[in-house]
C-alpha cells in the first residue's frame, strides 16, 4: 500500500479558491470526438490566424448606498464600475500586443421601483475629469442584487465584445469555407445566451472546480505533456439548460510539490443542445489550443496563477484596474458630492 | 507634456516625450506654464537625462514577451531637465501636462541668458547646432575673468580649445564691438612639442575634416560659419624660443620643425641680476627657510652689483678665477683690473667663490650672512644644476644691439599673438622663463594699467602652481589669478586634473571648462560644478567636445567646436598654399 502522499495547490491561499475543488458532476458527458481516451498532440498555428483577442472583464463596487427618490420611495443601491477590454495580439508575434477599449464606465444600482437620475460628479480639480454614473435597476431589493446586477452588466458587455471580436464562422454546418481568422479567449466559463452571436469564441476555465471526469478517465490529465490535451467532449448540466463542447489542455509540467493536474486547464465552446456531430471549426480550434496557450501561458514568478493566468489577462487586469481610477480618490468624489448635494462642506 | 509621476520642482522636472520625437542629452528646452492669475513663467533648461522603458510591466523579462507580441506595453520615453532660467523669476514648480519645446532662437538666446550678455563671444556649437554664446564680460575681468581648462592629456583637447576661445575673442567680432581689437594680445607657452609653431599657417586638412562633419550632420553651413568665424589661421604672430646651447655670436632659436619665423631669446646677465630673476631658478625655494633667506640675500646682494650700468655684462673687481677651477677658459679682464662675468657659469662660479671658497672657506660675511655652510652648498648646487639650461638663455656676452633684439617683447607692436616655446626646456627652466614673463608683464601692467587685455595661455597649472608649497611663480600665477583681471591679464590656465592645482587659481576663474576626465577625478571638489550626470559624462567625452560652464548659466553646457583653421603640426602646414607642386619645385630650383 502507497504511503500517504500530500502535494501542494499551486494558487496562494489569498485566492478564494484552490485551482483544484473536485465537486462532482451531475451532467451529461458524452465523447463526441473519439471513444479512445487518449492524449493528442498540439498542431501548429495555421498561419492564416492571424489575431487572437483575449478579453476579460472587472467591476468594483464603489459605495452603497440608501436612495430616496423625490416620491419618498427609498431603497439600497450602489455605485459601481466595471471595464471589459481586450488585448489584440499576433499569434505568430508579428506584432505588438495591443489594449483594445478599455475603458471604465460606471453604473448607480438601485432598488426596483425608485426614479434615479443620471448622477455626474464634478471634480473640484479640473485636471480629474468628470464621472458618470448611469442608473441601473436591479432585479430585486435584496442587499446583494446591486452587486449581481453590476456583474451582469459587466459579464453582458464581455460576451458583446468578444463576439464583435470573433470570426464569424459557422458552428453547426459541414462547411469549414469560412477561414479561422480570428478567435477569443474569454476569461472563465462561457455565458449563458451567448451561441446567439456566434463567433469562434473560447471559454478558458482556470480552476477545476467541478471533477467533470470520472475516476477512470482523470489520470489521464497527469500524464498530458505541455500542449497536448484531452479528446473534445459534449457537455450538458445536470439542468440540460447548458450545452458547451470541452476539453482539457495542459499549459505546462506541474512541478513535483503540486498536485498533478495544476497545470491543466479547460476550454470550452458552444455546443447545439442535441450531440449529433463535432463541427470542424471545434476541432481546429481544440488543434490548436495547446500551441496558442503554452505560447501565452504565464510563469509563476511574475504572476501567482500561472500557467493559467495568461500573460495578455495579467496586463489586461493592470489596465482595468487603472481604467476605473484610484478607490480612494473616487469614494472621496462619491462623499464630496452628496455633501455637496446636502449642502454642507465635508473634509474629503 | 511634463510628466506628473516624477516630481517637477523649479529647478529639475521630468517631461515625456510624445511619439515621434526625439530629444537628447544637452538639448535646451522651453516650458510655458500659467499661474492662478494667468501670467505666464517661462522656464529653460538643459537636457541631462533620457531614458526609454517600458510601461506597464514590472518584470525585466517582460521584454521578451512585449516584443514577441504577447504583452500589451508602450514605450516611455522621458527626459529630465535641469533649470538654466526661470523667466520671470517666480519660482513656481511648472505643471505636470504643461508642454515642452526645443528651445531655438529667442527662446535659446533666453536659455543661455544670452540677453543678459552685452558682449558675448561664440563658445562652441551646442548638440543641435546652435551658437552657444559667452560673456566676454566675464572673460576680460570685467565682471569675472580667467578660464580654466580641465581634461586628460593626449586627446590634445585643452590647448585645442583655448586656442579655439582665442582665435573666437580675436577675430569674431566682439573686440570690434567694444574697439579694443587693436591692442587686445595674447601670450602663449608652448609646453610640448612643438605643436604651437605653426598657428600662423593655414590648416591643410581643415576643409575635408569639417566638409565631412558638415556632412555627417546634413547642414547647410560648415561650423565655421555657423559659428561666424573666419577659416584662418592665427594672424599677426611672434613665435619666440630659447637660443640653442653653445656659446658663439650667432643666436639660432633652439627648434627643429620650423626653421624661419622664430625668434630667439635670451636675458642679459646684467637684467638678470637688476631684474631679480634668481628666484624663479629655485621653483622648491620655499621648502627650507634657510634657502629662502640665502636667496633674497644673494638676490639683493646681484641687483645692486649690477645697478648702475647698462651693458650686458657684469664686472667684478674681488674675484680671480683659478685657471684650474674654471669652466670657462674665455674669461675676460677689464683694463682696471676687474673681471668681466659673461656666462651663466661664470655667475655661478663667481658666488661659489663669494660664498663658499673666499677668507679661506669661509666666504665673503657679507654675502654669507652667517648661514650655515650646509645650506650655501645647496644654493649652489641648484644653481649649478639648472646651469645647463639657463646658460644660453641669460648671457652676458651680447652686444648691446643684441641684447635690445633678443629681449623677449610680448607686447610688441603689430604683434598680437606671442607664442613663447619652451618645450626643450628642463622643467626648471621653464618654470624661470614663465615665471620671468608673467612677472615682468605683470610689472608692466601694474604700472600702465589694464587698457590692454592681454590672455596667457599655460597649460600643466600643476606644475607651476601646485597644490601643495610655495613658490614665485606660484606667487606670480596666484597674483595674476587674484588681481590679474583687474589689471586685464587673464589666464587661460589648463591642467590634466584642477584637484593638483592651487585651489585660489582655479576658483578664481569664471569659465571653467571640462573635456574628458579621468572619472575618480570628476568626483573630486573641485568639479562640484557639474551635476552628477555630467560628471559621469565627462569620462567620454569625445575630443572636440567640452562641458562649458559660465557664470551666466547655472548648469554647464556641451559644445563641440571646429577642427583647427591654423596647422597644429608641421605635416598639416598647408605649405603648398593650393599650388601646383612643380610650380613649387621650380620656384626652389630659381
Amino acid at each position: 500500500m502507497p504511503g500517504m502522499r500530500i502535494r501542494l495547490d499551486p494558487w496562494p491561499v489569498d485566492i478564494e479558491d484552490g485551482q483544484l475543488g473536485l465537486n462532482d458532476f451531475g451532467g451529461v458527458l458524452i465523447d463526441i470526438e473519439t471513444p479512445r481516451w487518449a492524449a493528442i498532440a498540439a498542431r501548429p498555428l495555421p498561419e492564416r490566424l492571424h489575431t487572437v483577442y483575449v478579453v476579460d472583464g472587472k467591476r468594483r463596487m464603489e459605495s452603497r448606498v440608501f436612495i430616496e427618490d423625490d416620491q419618498g420611495t427609498a431603497g439600497l443601491g450602489a455605485f459601481g464600475a466595471y471595464v471589459v477590454g481586450a488585448v489584440r495580439l499576433c499569434p505568430h508575434g508579428s506584432r505588438q500586443a495591443e489594449l483594445m477599449d478599455v475603458r471604465a464606465r460606471r453604473v448607480l444600482a438601485h432598488a426596483p421601483g425608485l426614479r434615479v437620475d443620471p448622477c455626474s460628479l464634478s471634480p473640484r480639480d479640473p485636471h480629474t475629469g468628470q464621472l458618470q454614473y448611469t442608473p441601473v435597476e436591479t432585479d430585486s431589493a435584496e442587499p446583494l442584487a446591486p452587486l449581481h446586477k453590476l456583474q451582469s452588466v459587466m459579464l453582458q458587455e464581455e460576451q458583446l465584445l468578444s463576439h464583435g471580436l470573433a470570426s464569424q464562422v459557422p458552428a453547426d454546418e459541414m462547411d469549414d469555407r469560412e477561414a479561422l481568422s480570428a478567435l477569443t479567449l474569454q476569461d472563465g466559463t462561457l455565458r449563458r445566451g451567448g451561441a446567439k452571436y456566434s463567433g469562434a469564441v473560447v471559454g478558458y476555465v482556470k480552476t477545476m472546480q467541478t471533477q467533470y471526469l470520472g475516476a477512470d478517465r482523470i489520470g489521464l490529465l497527469s500524464t498530458l505533456k505541455p500542449g497536448e490535451r484531452t479528446p473534445i467532449m459534449h457537455l450538458k448540466s445536470e439542468t440540460g439548460k447548458t450545452t458547451r463542447f470541452t476539453w482539457y489542455v495542459r499549459l505546462c509540467e506541474a512541478s513535483f510539490y503540486q498536485h498533478p493536474m495544476s497545470g491543466v486547464m479547460r476550454l470550452e465552446m458552444y455546443a447545439p443542445e442535441e450531440p449529433d456531430f463535432l463541427p470542424p471549426i471545434v476541432r481546429a480550434v481544440a488543434n490548436l489550443s495547446g500551441t496558442l496557450l503554452c505560447r501565452l501561458g504565464s510563469t509563476a514568478h511574475k504572476d501567482p496563477r500561472a500557467p493559467q493566468n495568461l500573460i495578455p489577462t495579467a496586463a489586461l487586469e493592470q489596465a482595468m484596474g487603472r481604467a476605473m481610477g484610484s478607490p480612494e480618490l473616487v469614494t472621496r468624489r462619491i462623499r464630496a458630492h452628496i455633501a455637496q448635494q446636502l449642502g454642507r462642506e465635508v473634509l474629503a | 507634456m511634463v510628466l506628473g509621476t516624477e516630481d517637477a520642482t523649479p529647478v529639475s522636472f521630468w517631461f515625456a516625450v510624445m511619439p515621434g520625437a526625439s530629444v537628447q542629452m544637452d538639448d535646451l528646452v522651453a516650458v510655458r506654464t500659467t499661474k492662478p492669475d494667468g501670467s505666464p513663467v517661462h522656464f529653460y533648461g538643459i537636457v541631462d537625462h533620457v531614458r526609454t522603458r517600458h510601461e506597464g510591466v514590472s518584470f525585466d523579462s517582460d521584454v521578451q514577451d512585449v516584443m514577441a507580441g504577447l504583452l500589451p506595453a508602450s514605450v516611455s520615453y522621458a527626459a529630465r531637465v535641469l533649470v538654466t532660467r526661470v523667466d520671470p523669476e517666480d519660482f513656481i514648480p511648472p505643471q505636470p501636462g504643461d508642454e515642452v519645446r526645443h528651445a531655438q532662437g529667442e527662446s535659446l538666446r533666453l536659455a543661455l541668458s544670452a540677453d543678459k550678455m552685452d558682449y558675448a563671444f561664440a563658445g562652441g556649437l551646442l548638440a543641435d547646432g546652435q551658437v552657444l554664446p559667452i560673456n566676454y564680460q566675464f572673460v576680460n575681468g570685467e565682471s569675472g575673468g580667467h578660464i580654466n581648462i580641465s581634461g586628460i592629456s593626449g586627446v590634445a583637447t585643452k590647448t585645442s580649445y583655448a586656442l579655439f576661445l582665442l582665435h573666437s575673442i580675436f577675430r569674431g567680432g566682439v573686440l570690434n564691438q567694444r574697439g579694443e581689437g587693436h591692442n587686445t594680445r595674447a601670450l602663449i607657452f608652448n609646453v610640448k612639442g612643438e605643436d604651437l609653431l605653426f598657428l600662423d599657417q593655414p590648416n591643410r586638412r581643415v576643409a575635408e575634416k569639417e566638409g565631412a562633419v558638415q556632412g555627417r550632420k546634413g547642414w547647410s553651413q560648415g561650423r565655421y560659419s555657423r559659428l561666424d568665424l573666419p577659416v584662418e589661421p592665427f594672424r599677426d604672430v611672434q613665435f619666440l624660443a630659447p637660443p640653442k646651447g653653445g656659446s658663439g655670436d650667432a643666436i639660432v632659436p633652439d627648434v627643429e620643425q620650423r626653421s624661419d619665423g622664430v625668434l630667439p631669446f635670451v636675458f642679459t646677465l646684467r637684467e638678470f641680476c637688476a631684474g631679480r630673476m634668481l628666484p624663479y631658478v629655485f621653483s622648491d625655494a620655499g621648502s627650507s627657510l634657510n634657502l629662502g633667506f640665502v636667496i633674497g640675500n644673494i638676490e639683493e646682494k646681484l641687483a645692486r652689483l649690477a645697478a648702475g650700468d647698462s651693458v650686458p655684462y657684469l664686472t667684478v673687481d674681488d674675484w680671480q678665477p683659478e685657471p684650474d677651477v674654471l669652466i670657462d677658459e674665455d674669461v675676460r679682464f677689464d683694463e682696471m683690473g676687474k673681471t668681466r662675468l659673461q656666462t651663466f657659469s661664470q655667475l655661478i662660479s663667481y658666488l661659489e667663490y663669494k660664498l663658499l671658497e673666499q677668507n679661506d672657506g669661509e666666504g665673503d660675511p657679507r654675502w654669507v650672512l652667517k648661514q650655515n655652510q650646509g645650506t650655501l652648498r645647496a644654493f649652489v648646487r641648484r644653481l649649478r644644476g639648472v646651469q645647463k639650461h639657463l646658460a644660453p638663455l641669460v648671457r652676458g656676452d651680447l652686444s648691446a644691439a643684441q641684447a635690445e633684439r633678443y629681449r623677449p617683447d610680448i607686447l610688441r607692436r603689430g604683434v598680437q599673438t606671442s607664442v613663447v616655446d619652451l618645450h626643450k626646456l628642463g622643467a626648471h627652466a621653464q618654470g624661470f622663463v614663465v615665471g620671468v614673463l608673467l612677472r615682468n608683464l605683470f610689472e608692466h601692467k601694474e604700472r600702465y594699467g589694464r587698457q590692454d587685455t592681454v590672455f596667457v595661455v599655460l597649460d600643466e597649472l600643476n606644475k607651476y602652481a601646485p597644490r601643495e608649497g610655495t613658490s614665485p611663480i606660484k606667487d606670480v600665477l596666484l597674483d595674476i589669478a587674484e588681481r590679474g583681471r583687474s589689471l586685464g591679464i587673464i589666464l587661460i590656465g589648463a591642467q590634466q586634473t584642477a584637484s593638483e592645482v592651487e585651489r585660489r587659481i582655479v576658483s578664481n576663474a569664471a569659465i571653467r571648462v571640462v573635456g574628458r576626465l579621468d572619472l575618480a577625478e570628476a568626483e573630486r571638489p573641485e568639479y562640484r560644478f557639474l551635476p552628477q550626470s555630467f560628471r559621469g559624462r565627462a569620462g567620454i567625452l569625445q575630443p572636440g567636445t567640452m562641458l562649458v560652464s559660465q557664470p551666466d548659466v547655472p548648469n554647464p553646457v556641451l559644445v563641440n567646436y571646429p577642427f583647427p583653421a591654423w596647422a597644429t603640426r608641421r605635416d598639416e602646414v598647408d605649405d603648398v598654399g593650393g599650388r601646383a607642386v612643380e610650380e613649387i619645385g621650380e620656384d626652389w630650383l630659381r
